[in-house]
């Protein structure tokens, strides 16, 4: 009978209730909304980072950190990576070589990022065969190579042109070749689209006398949450090993802390965002708390005790807190779903701004449980903290002052 | 044996500033099955004292005893519960809950006391039939006329099964006939079941149908009278005194 007389209280004066309902769901709706395309928007951030750069995890050999040689790769095969595939919680690895060389066409010479690469593995982590736009990828081994398209307008190369690399090998030999142009692709941060070539990896080891041998091993767990255990597992393992054990937080630590900053930021919003709405929820249970004094005092009189009118209250406050939050997520999905789908893409100097950092211009929203249980949350321990006013005043209550109310 | 007993109850508002003495040394007994009206002017004391007896109010002399239970410096939760247990209140703005129905107003109470399921049922119907309620089970307050409400209001105070009922100013807000059936309801209850009811009020009607008529003047007893024999309608009034307790 309290939740039949909590609910039907609710609905007495329907107005109030859904004005109240009303400016927790847009609440529910603002905040949501700003969570989704932050989270997303650092999604897009840590893909981009992750997929095309430093993967999740990666093994190197321990010197590699402080001097990013060729001198510094270490000795891969088949065996090494069964053995840490091998691991608990690892899908699967992908091995690199990768160094910086010249680039040239016929007339133009330019500065390019050389990655050795197996394609299909590579495939796994950030789906590259589709940023394919024109031409095919190598095979192992077979002496061509697939470049970005800003490269290729940089060295005016085509599908079918050759392209001559030259640079330095392992420990000194020089390195150059002259390869087919098999493909092109377009890479989704900038500063890459402009200076990269893969070829696979047996051509780039063979290029760069570095035969066996690999600058990184990246390693893809089964879950995002799993990549510190994993890191840990391998860090175990290689212990007595000339290898280290990096997760992506600790190759960007740049990006770990713009990150921090910019959720600073967002925090900050939501927090006068919290204030605003606190104050209109506030607003409404205090009106409602002062229409019905007298109410309250004539429950007290007839015998019903303070905390059971106080729980009453509590549910009523409830009931109100999880419609609009209810209407909230229902009312939110709609503008997440179409911007998680159809991103907005950055123009002007925002552009330039996020091509700088390598990053994809778009912000797509998030589509998250966590989000949306994080601001349910949120606005329940709000209204959780809001709703201490009435009980206070119940239990506070002079029943004779009450009841002249 | 006296069910409510007030001793030298004496009670002052503002006593800082300006005082206001609401009641002054008052002493009475009531006798189980007493139909009693408090009368007196506006300002006199009559709500002041039934707000003691409730336990609404706090005297600053003297206590209340209920059933010999010292209501007078009980905490306010153990308060709470005698009253829910002992006393039926009955208010001049009926005071009903007003998204229940006249059938769930009345069985409230009983769920506050945690009875039987089957016990609410069968009280609050009975209680409400007796009222001549049986075709308004379902009807909220608002649907109510003000006479229906308060006979809701009076089932509402009977279902606790309280020792008492205290009555403010039940007729107030009433038309003739639906005070004269409210009265005709509650002298009923009183005979047939021995409910002690307890009124104050203006209303020469109340006043006439009572047994036992009690003036207040300035806070204090003036009269205290006893109608002879008890019967309805008799208005010749048997004067015993200032001090006379029964």
């Amino acid at each position: 009978m309290y939740l039949k007389l909590a609910w039907r209280n609710i609905w007495r004066n329907k107005r109030r209730t859904l004005i109240t309902v009303s400016s927790i769901m847009f609440a529910v709706v603002f905040a949501l909304f700003l969570e989704s395309l932050e989270k997303g928007a650092h999604d897009v951030m840590i893909e981009n980072m992750t997929r095309f750069h430093t993967g999740y995890i990666q093994v190197q050999d321990y010197r590699f950190e402080d001097e990013p040689s060729l001198d510094n790769a270490f000795y891969y095969d088949d065996s090494f990576s069964v053995r840490v595939r091998d691991f608990e919680l690892v899908e699967y690895t992908i091995p690199r070589i990768e160094t910086f060389m010249l680039a040239a066409g016929a007339e133009v010479t330019r500065g390019a990022f050389v990655m050795g690469i197996d394609v299909d593995r590579e495939d796994q982590l950030n789906n590259l065969k589709d940023r394919l736009t024109e031409g095919k990828f190598f095979e192992p081994g077979d002496g061509t190579a697939v470049i970005s398209e800003g490269l290729a307008s940089r060295l005016n190369l085509a599908v079918g042109d050759s392209l001559v690399l030259l640079g330095q090998g392992r420990f000194g030999m020089t390195a150059s070749g002259l390869y087919e142009i098999s493909g092109l692709l377009r890479h989704p941060t900038r500063e890459m689209n402009n200076q990269l070539v893969y070829l696979s990896l047996p051509d780039a080891q063979w290029l760069l006398s570095a035969d066996d041998h690999i600058t990184a091993l990246l390693v893809t767990p089964s879950r995002s949450r799993n990549i510190e255990p994993v890191a840990e597992q391998l860090r175990t393992d290689f212990k007595d090993e000339e290898l280290a054990v990096f997760t992506w937080r600790e190759m960007i630590p740049e990006l770990v802390e713009a990150l921090e900053f910019d959720r600073a930021q967002s925090r900050l919003m939501m927090g006068i965002l919290y204030v605003v709405i606190g104050f209109g929820i506030f607003g409404t249970i205090l009106t409602m708390t002062l229409e019905r004094m007298r109410e309250f005092g004539i429950l007290l009189s007839v015998g019903m005790q303070r905390i059971k009118l106080a729980f009453v209250v509590f549910i009523e406050t409830f009931f109100i807190t999880i419609l609009g939050v209810l209407a909230g997520f229902v009312l939110g999905l709609f503008p997440i779903l179409y911007f998680h789908f159809n991103p907005i893409v950055l123009g002007g100097n925002m552009e330039e701004l996020v091509a700088e950092w390598g990053i994809e211009p778009v912000m797509p929203t998030a589509l998250s449980p966590e989000i949306f249980i994080w601001q349910g949350m949120m606005v329940f321990i709000l209204t959780t903290i809001i709703c201490f006013y009435p009980t206070i005043k119940i239990l506070t209550l002079k029943i004779l002052d009450a009841s002249k109310a | 044996m006296a069910i409510i007993t007030t001793q030298n109850l004496s009670k002052i508002y503002n006593p800082d500033t300006i005082p206001v003495h609401a009641l002054r040394d008052v002493s009475l007994e009531f006798e189980e099955g007493e139909f009693t009206t408090v009368r007196g002017p506006s300002g006199s004391g009559k709500t002041t004292l039934l707000n003691m007896i409730g336990g609404l109010d706090i005297p600053n002399e003297g206590f209340v005893e209920i059933d010999g239970t010292r209501i007078t410096g009980m905490k306010d939760r153990e308060l709470i519960n005698f009253r829910l247990n002992n006393i039926g209140f009955v208010f001049q703005a009926y005071n009903l809950i007003p998204v229940f129905t006249a059938y769930e107003n009345v069985s409230f109470i009983m769920l506050l006391q945690k009875r039987e399921k089957s016990e609410m049922k069968e009280r609050a119907e009975e209680l409400l039939t007796a009222m001549g309620l049986s075709k308004k089970f379902d009807s909220r307050p608002k649907q109510l006329s003000g006479g229906e409400q308060q006979r809701v209001a009076v089932a509402r105070a009977l279902a606790s099964r309280p020792k008492f009922i205290l009555a403010d100013e039940p007729t107030a807000n009433l038309d003739t006939d639906s005070a004269m059936n409210l009265l005709d309801m509650m002298e009923k209850m009183n005979k047939e079941e021995n409910v002690t009811f307890i009124f104050s009020t203006h209303d020469q009607r109340v006043i006439d149908r009572a047994r036992r008529v009690i003036t207040m003047v300035d806070g204090a007893i003036d009269k205290d009278e006893r109608k002879s024999p008890p019967s309805k309608g008799e208005s010749e009034l048997s004067e015993q005194g200032d001090d006379s307790l029964s």
